[in-house]
């Protein structure tokens, strides 16, 4: 990668903490107004995959899960007190050998997602809150078996709107706060991206392109994506430490997809509010925070 | 509140059950293997109708040869065997020791000496770009070898190459032993020789594990190279038995044209646009998968008869003679006299 394409890249990260954070700036300089801090993790995963895509081999190869992620969350402009809005972005790339060992397949895949949740604060025991709420999500990328020959890619392409849930759980061990959490992405319903059972791609090319999408919902795909954390506040810094597990699957044309990850979760962040030296004031207002105490 | 908490329990246990959709998975021992093996055929070759072959009698007369001491030679010797009733030089078992195949220019003559033509017609000076080789002759008729639809064609080479065979009487292209490769090639290529857009043929893929369970056929056509250099003067193409794959495709479009004559044998056939998948031991299997028609909306997968067919004769082999190459020669000049 070139110096100019890392700049770029890191220009849009910049850009989008910058767009996350000034939706609060703008909003909360009206006095009456509370401040809404954006909380941004960032985290690097790491764990171990299954990839099963019957186009490319009936077979399940396994092997090594790599994902990157990146979160903002942000009580809402309106009724803040009950909405919650999250912005997620991820590349999760799979490194997995057949079960002989002599192939390989790679599958890279990006993700973007945005939802909104209500919430319900202090449910059964104070520091528990529940937030539930519907997202829509892009996911597309690419699963490549080498070793074959015109079935040598499968493409994934797939867009959905579903449930987006959490459980927090705010606590102290000692002086320590620490925030449980509990998230699931449950897609419901959308539409997705395959070939016919034994359709090349070049037939493709060649311009027949009826058939290819198809109205995704639970009779024919099935998606989860749960973590489970706990995020570390040290001082403004926030830690996370998680679990993650990931499942996409699809079946239809005879063509089975199921690709299960286990993930490590490590993850900084922190929340986040840029107020100027004249608004200093306001930070006595009245905060509220998408997830934590 | 609660209501809402255990539906949402119900479904996050319940929806994963109803994603259990099966797939087949097979022991790794010779029996699994070879159950694989069959399976995999069965359910994605293409040409079971139309080569006429009991799939299911295939497998009781071989699978009944397995034992439990059987060694993988054997066993790969045993599926080798297996495959070759299917007549497809598609098909190929592949391990790490061995490739099995069905080729059936083995069975024919050669027809081609690379040597003879780089020796005794082009006097080993010729040019060379994008795998192809070429040069005018001295009797003013262009000569170009490709010898592998693998090797990208680029639209600059092929500018190149035609501006300096254009002042040639008559151009031949020689396929002759090249084995096949890229489809996409093919295209580019005959490009080149169009002056608008051809019915290039059909193509179906399976919709279904069924022997029978194919899509309706989808057309295709060619649209000739838009800004490029073309050559329009009489082409004759040489084909052999070696011939295969895209290489079939690309002599079943070209002899649809109304300026080509096709010299030589048979092509190889493989008109079946090949998939691979692998058995639990880590032996890959390609099959045909895809059928691919020419523009006479007929299959190609044993080969395409030549306009004119001649074998090389071994007396013109010895007195340096190339007998296609001669037969291309005399027809060019045939069509120089006539226009």
């Amino acid at each position: 990668m070139t110096a100019r394409k890392v700049y770029t890249w890191v220009l849009f990260f910049m850009l989008l903490v910058a767009w996350n954070t000034n939706c609060a700036v703008a909003q909360d300089l009206e006095q009456e107004k509370p401040l809404r801090p954006v909380a941004h993790m960032f985290s690097a995963q790491y764990g171990h995959s299954t990839v099963l895509d019957s186009y490319l081999s009936p077979l399940k190869y396994g092997g090594h899960a790599i994902a990157i992620n990146y979160e903002a969350q942000q009580a809402t402009g309106f009724n803040p007190e009950k909405w919650t809005r999250q912005l997620r972005l991820g590349v999760d790339y799979d490194y997995t050998h057949n079960p002989a060992g002599n192939h390989t397949m790679h599958a890279l895949m990006v993700d973007a997602s945005w939802g909104m949740m209500h919430r319900w604060k202090d449910i059964l025991t104070p520091g528990l809150q529940f937030q539930l709420g519907g997202e829509t999500q892009f996911r597309g990328g690419a699963v490549y078996n080498a070793y074959n020959s015109n079935n040598v890619v499968s493409a994934r392409i797939h867009w959905n709107v579903g449930l987006l849930g959490q459980a927090v759980y705010n606590m102290h061990i000692k002086r320590l706060p620490i925030t449980l959490r509990y998230q699931a992405i449950l897609p419901v319903a959308g539409a997705f991206f395959a070939p016919d059972y034994d359709e090349a791609y070049y037939e493709i090319y060649l311009g027949n392109h009826s058939n290819l999408a198809h109205f995704g919902w639970w009779g024919n795909r099935f998606d989860l994506d749960h973590t489970i954390s706990a995020d570390l506040h040290l001082g403004s810094t926030i830690l996370r430490i998680g679990y993650r597990n990931r499942i996409n699957s699809s079946w239809i044309n005879n063509i089975n997809t199921r690709d299960i990850a286990h993930y490590l979760v490590i993850g900084i962040g922190g929340e986040f509010l840029n107020v100027g030296a004249k608004n200093k004031s306001k930070l006595n207002n009245n905060t509220i925070s998408s997830i934590y105490p | 509140m609660k209501r809402l908490f255990y539906t949402l329990i119900a479904i996050l246990v319940l929806i994963p059950l109803n994603s259990c959709h099966d797939q087949v998975e097979w022991d790794n021992d010779p029996y699994g293997n070879f159950d694989a093996l069959w399976s995999i055929l069965d359910e994605h070759y293409c040409f079971f109708a139309y080569k006429d072959v009991d799939w299911q009698a295939v497998k009781a007369k071989y699978r009944c040869q397995i034992h439990d001491d059987i060694t993988n030679r054997e066993l790969f010797d045993l599926c080798s065997d297996m495959l070759k009733e299917l007549q497809d030089g598609h098909t190929n078992l592949i391990s790490t020791f061995d490739v099995s195949r069905y080729w059936i220019w083995e069975q024919y003559p050669i027809n081609y000496d690379e040597r003879l033509i780089d020796e005794y017609y082009l006097n080993f000076n010729y040019r060379r770009a994008s795998g192809i080789k070429y040069q005018i002759l001295g009797n003013n008729f262009a000569y170009m070898y490709y010898g592998d639809f693998a090797s990208g064609i680029g639209d600059g080479n092929l500018d190149i190459i035609l501006n300096n065979l254009a002042a040639s009487d008559g151009l031949i292209i020689d396929v002759r032993n090249n084995g096949g490769g890229y489809l996409t090639n093919v295209e580019t290529f005959v490009g080149r020789f169009i002056d608008e857009r051809i019915y290039a043929g059909s193509i179906q893929h399976k919709t279904g594990t069924g022997h029978n369970d194919f899509s309706e056929p989808y057309d295709y056509y060619f649209e000739p190279a838009h800004g490029r250099v073309h050559y329009n003067k009489p082409i004759v193409v040489l084909a052999n038995r070696g011939s295969f794959s895209a290489t079939n495709n690309f002599v079943s479009i070209m002899k649809s044209l109304p300026n080509v004559t096709i010299v030589g044998d048979v092509t190889g056939g493989g008109c079946g646009l090949p998939f691979t998948s692998e058995l639990p031991n880590g032996w890959s299997i390609r099959f045909s998968a895809a059928p691919i028609t020419g523009p006479d909306g007929k299959l190609t997968e044993f080969g395409v008869e030549p306009d004119v067919k001649v074998d090389m004769t071994q007396e013109d082999i010895a007195s340096g003679k190339d007998t296609i190459l001669e037969t291309a020669f005399e027809i060019l000049k045939h069509e120089r006299i006539n226009n």
